[in-house]
């Protein structure tokens, strides 16, 4: 091999025939003492260079951000998005009533989070429309361990029957859960054909009556 | 060469030092055969799975106002009801089929044919030769044999049970390997061509993986345990998977194209120095970028770095090999048009360059973030199988039927049909894989203005990817379609061949004691000393040198692979801080194991994940992102790859038994639109709970701390069955099932992901 090789630019695309073709012949096999193309030298160089300047930024410097503090910061920022208006929400006949009648926007929204969770974690078993499959339909006036308003938001953190409805404390913040309670309570009656009914008739829910502040 | 006839006297030696000699083509004429059958049973399974995807929903899919599948029900129904058929059973028979029955073959027949005239010698002992090709189809055969019966590690690529695993080391290195480095220490040609160094590495490397991948405590002859856990063992399978990728689907169909692409273009190769340049950056880089594969996993974020960048780095050594390829073809362009076999590598090489560019791309975290777990991948992996390892073969296929059945191929018009047909086959399975893919990772992820996702009903998803999986059929359906018109042409060829076939005599000199050439003086003036000996390192002459001593290129291959490994695996195993340790996190009683030991084998890792991302689309949508202290008693992990069905890692508790019971036994009974194969065997199979002690004991052999636990094995799971069985009768489900294999698997779903909110044992002592 001569070591001028570099001086020696092979057409890419068209003719081999200037290329210098070396000694070696393995049944029959030829090969041609080109360089390697620029473009790939370079290309590869810089992705070595890349590779430095990732690794120094990613694990070495006081600027870079673990995944996990990311999506501490983006569950943070979403709950005080979602949260942050009404602050606690206590599992109370109030708190429920509240977030089940009030005309706020704020609150209007938060049962669309409640539906969207309920479709996520609840649609399962109870179905897409709450009329029941596993689990009884969430829309007749029956229900199996619920007497009064307050037992929604207990069913759903400490679960029922052995475990036929699931413990949903832990996986549900405290406020979700209160939310989600809400959120079924008003299913009530609006009887989507579906499982039939379970369970005993309870008196209605207590009446709402806004605070006046 | 020189024909028989021509041969003077046909006996070795001659007045001139020369030495006559011939191939074994009949060996060759054998593994080419076995690539063709297995290449279409591969496909053919590949086919049904593609099938079963769509299978339990397709006459209720609507196509122009119509339902036009809805005839198939009863041709549909068996194959997602039959437990053998079932997906997560034959998905491992068509990725070990294709891979190493189809592929494998067909590096088989290339080194075969390839190395005996490269080295101008016989392969070293054809005994070896038929010992390997005996032993490999029987590795098939038993592979075939196993799968569909549940029998499997559940580590991907690597699901052959431990026998089997013995029998493939003895194979790959006992026939293989001798027989192989046998034939280069008795070679006539004294340089080794670059075909030489991709299979060198391949044999050394596949080795390596296969061995260390599988090390695992037998629990009888079906059943093991990896002696690795969580993500140790995550670490090691993917260290694994993805060289199997490399040093199985790349570098010996690298060396298949160095030999069988110059040959049929008749041209000399683009660049020698080139092929210097990317085969050692390859064979360095490949090593490291596994875990490119795990990806905001538990597994510890350098070593994701690691997997990323030198994925990123392995861009140019691998179109090195592309350019290679595709250079060799200048001033021969009109030969493509005319040729079969050339139009098949031009598409395998361009194939082989899209794969490697897709790969990068695909290994950097933020890509990975939105791609991993979708058929994204699976089109990826497709591109690089159908495309660059199936054309590949099939070109060379094409090429050796003349030379082998010698005589003409019975019909070059049907090897055209062959070619587009395949072409238009990988695009379609291709385009759709990745229209799939992208559009299941954007609904994956995406949140209203509220923040609340949008698809929060994970059935949702798959249904939109419905149209994906039939376009899917369709092209996996014309590929298989060529590979048919690949047999006829191949069997009509062969009905052809004389009567006997003719052996060539060869002649060539033995090798004389090797002098190496001497290194240039560099020609460099006015400059330091250091920069002519750097001048003349670059003129890689040493790299000559070595080309002429097989051992020792062989000991250098061996360095770079172990090196880049250890530094790799030295760290996960030795620093503390990257096993973080959960207190409440206990072993699985022996009932939740043999319920685990179920979900292996029925394969659900093939479509469950068991490894929530820290992201908040995930953490929604199924809790608590999973930490590596969680995973510290799976052997083996089942974080899985592919999300067709839901991540399961926070299942336990979410459902009752019942609707587990329901689910089991009839998807849609409970999830409409589900395309989740029936389980309604784990409903009438009797739990084996004399065979628990075993499997227990050998999980302690490998640390699992189960003390006292071991004192009464069956005890303690009957106890656990009993008591499961009766929550279910007052949860409303049926009585009498607490010796059903459904009990264990609902024991062992019900406990997943759920000890992090436990009390520690300790704790709960005081």
């Amino acid at each position: 091999m001569t070591r001028h090789t570099s001086e020696h630019h092979p057409d890419l695309l068209g003719d081999p025939g200037k290329d210098r073709i070396l000694e070696h012949n393995y049944d029959g096999i030829q090969e041609y003492d080109n360089p390697t193309p620029g473009w790939w030298h370079w290309l590869f160089w810089a992705s070595i260079f890349f590779s430095v300047i990732y690794t120094m930024f990613w694990h070495f410097s006081e600027l870079s951000w673990t995944e996990h503090q990311a999506l501490d910061r983006a569950v943070a920022a979403h709950y005080e998005k979602i949260f942050a208006s009404v602050g606690e929400l206590p599992p109370n006949d109030e708190t429920i009533l509240m977030l089940m009648h009030s005309d706020d926007p704020d609150i209007r929204n938060l049962q669309l989070v409640a539906k969207g969770t309920f479709t996520a974690k609840c649609a399962a078993c109870h179905g897409a429309t709450a009329s029941g499959g596993t689990g009884p339909n969430l829309t007749d006036d029956t229900y199996i361990n619920v007497k009064k308003l307050t037992d929604i938001p207990n069913v759903i953190a400490n679960g029922a029957k052995a475990g036929a409805m699931p413990a949903w404390k832990g996986r549900l913040t405290d406020n979700e859960i209160t939310l989600m309670a809400s959120y079924v309570a008003s299913l009530r009656g609006t009887n989507v054909p579906g499982k039939q009914a379970e369970g005993d008739v309870i008196p209605d829910w207590p009446a709402y009556t806004p605070e006046t502040k | 060469m020189a024909f028989a006839t021509d041969a003077p006297g046909g006996a070795s030696g001659t007045a001139r030092g020369l030495e006559s000699f011939s191939y074994d083509d009949a060996v060759v004429r054998k593994f080419m055969l076995a690539t063709l059958v297995w290449g279409f049973v591969g496909m053919l399974v590949g086919l049904i799975v593609a099938i079963q995807l769509v299978a339990p929903v397709a006459h209720d899919l609507t196509l122009m106002g119509g339902r036009p599948f809805a005839f198939l029900k009863p041709v549909l129904e068996p194959i997602y009801s039959i437990e053998w058929l079932s997906f997560g059973r034959l998905r491992p028979l068509h990725t070990n089929a294709v891979i190493f029955a189809f592929a494998g073959n067909a590096i088989f027949c290339a080194v075969y044919y390839s190395t005996q005239r490269l080295c101008k010698t016989r392969m070293f002992s054809d005994l070896l030769s038929n010992l390997h090709f005996w032993g490999w189809q029987a590795i098939i055969v038993s592979a075939a044999l196993t799968l569909p019966l549940g029998l499997t590690q559940g580590k991907e690529y690597a699901e052959l049970i431990w026998p089997i695993d013995i029998a493939i080391a003895v194979v790959w290195v006992g026939f293989f390997g001798v027989n192989f480095f046998g034939t280069l220490l008795r070679r006539r040609e004294r340089h080794l061509y670059v075909a030489l160094w991709f299979y060198i590495a391949t044999i050394v490397t596949v080795a390596v993986l296969h061995v260390f991948n599988s090390l695992a405590i037998p629990a009888g002859l079906t059943q093991s345990y990896p002696v690795y856990a969580g993500v140790q063992d995550a670490f090691v399978q993917w260290w694994y998977g993805h060289n199997a990728v490399a040093f199985f689907l790349t570098t010996p169909f690298l060396g298949l194209m160095y030999y069988f692409l110059p040959k049929a273009a008749e041209k000399p190769v683009f660049s020698y120095r080139l092929s210097i340049i990317h085969f050692w950056s390859l064979v360095f880089i490949y090593i490291w970028a596994g875990p490119h594969h795990l990806h905001y996993t538990a597994l510890p974020a350098w070593a994701s770095t690691l997997g990323m960048l030198f994925s990123l780095m392995l861009w140019m050594p691998s179109w090195g090999g592309m350019i290679n390829g595709l250079l060799t073809l200048r001033g021969a362009w009109n030969k493509v048009a005319a040729e079969p076999v050339l139009k098949f590598f031009v598409v395998g090489v361009t194939f082989y360059g899209m794969s490697t560019f897709e790969g990068p791309m695909l290994s950097i975290k933020s890509v990975n973030s939105l791609s991993h777990y979708t058929d994204w991948t699976i089109g990826h992996v497709h591109a690089g199988a159908l495309g660059w390892n199936g054309f590949m073969a099939f070109g060379m296929i094409y090429w050796l039927l003349p030379r082998l059945f010698q005589t003409t191929l019975w019909s070059k018009a049907l090897a055209e049909w062959h070619f587009w047909i395949g072409t238009i086959g990988i695009f379609i399975y291709w385009i759709s894989m990745y229209a799939a893919g992208i559009t299941q990772g954007l609904m994956w992820r995406a949140f209203d203005q509220t923040g609340v996702l949008v698809y929060p009903d994970f059935v949702e998803t798959v249904m939109r990817l419905m149209p994906m999986y039939v376009f899917r059929v369709i092209g996996g359906a014309l590929f298989l379609g060529g590979v048919v018109m690949l047999a006829i042409n191949y069997f009509m060829t062969w009905r052809t061949r004389p009567a006997r076939y003719e052996v060539s005599l060869v002649q060539a000199a033995p090798l004389h004691d090797y002098k190496a050439p001497r290194a240039p003086a560099s020609g460099l003036e006015n400059v330091i000393p250091i920069a002519r000996r750097a001048d003349v390192f670059f003129q890689l002459n040493w790299h000559r040198r070595w080309e002429g001593l097989p051992v020792r290129f062989t000991v250098w291959v061996v360095i770079a692979i172990v090196a880049a490994s250890a530094f790799e695996f030295i760290p996960t195993w030795i620093v503390e801080a990257n096993r973080p340790s959960i207190a409440s996190v206990t072993p699985y009683t022996p009932l939740e194991q043999y319920g685990r030991d179920i979900y292996v084998s029925e394969g659900c890792y093939t479509c469950h994940s068991q490894m929530v991302r820290p992201m908040r689309h995930e953490t929604e949508r199924y809790g608590q992102y999973s930490m590596a202290g969680e995973f510290v008693y799976d052997h083996p992990f089942q974080w899985g790859s592919r999300r067709i069905g839901p991540d399961l890692h926070r299942e336990g508790g979410a459902r009752s038994h019942v609707w587990h019971l329901d689910h089991f036994d009839n998807p849609r009974a409970v999830v409409q639109d589900s395309i989740m194969p029936r389980y309604s065997h784990l409903l009438t199979q009797d739990i084996d709970f004399g065979a628990m002690e075993k499997r227990v004991s050998a999980l302690a052999m490998i640390g699992v701390p189960y003390g006292e636990a071991l004192k009464d094995v069956e005890g303690a799971a009957r106890a656990q069955a009993a008591q499961i069985s009766a929550e279910m009768v007052e949860q409303g489900g049926p009585d009498g099932m607490q010796d059903k294999a459904i009990i264990a698997l609902i024991a062992y779903v019900q406990r997943l992901g759920t000890d992090i909110n436990k009390v520690a044992p300790a704790e709960a002592g005081q």
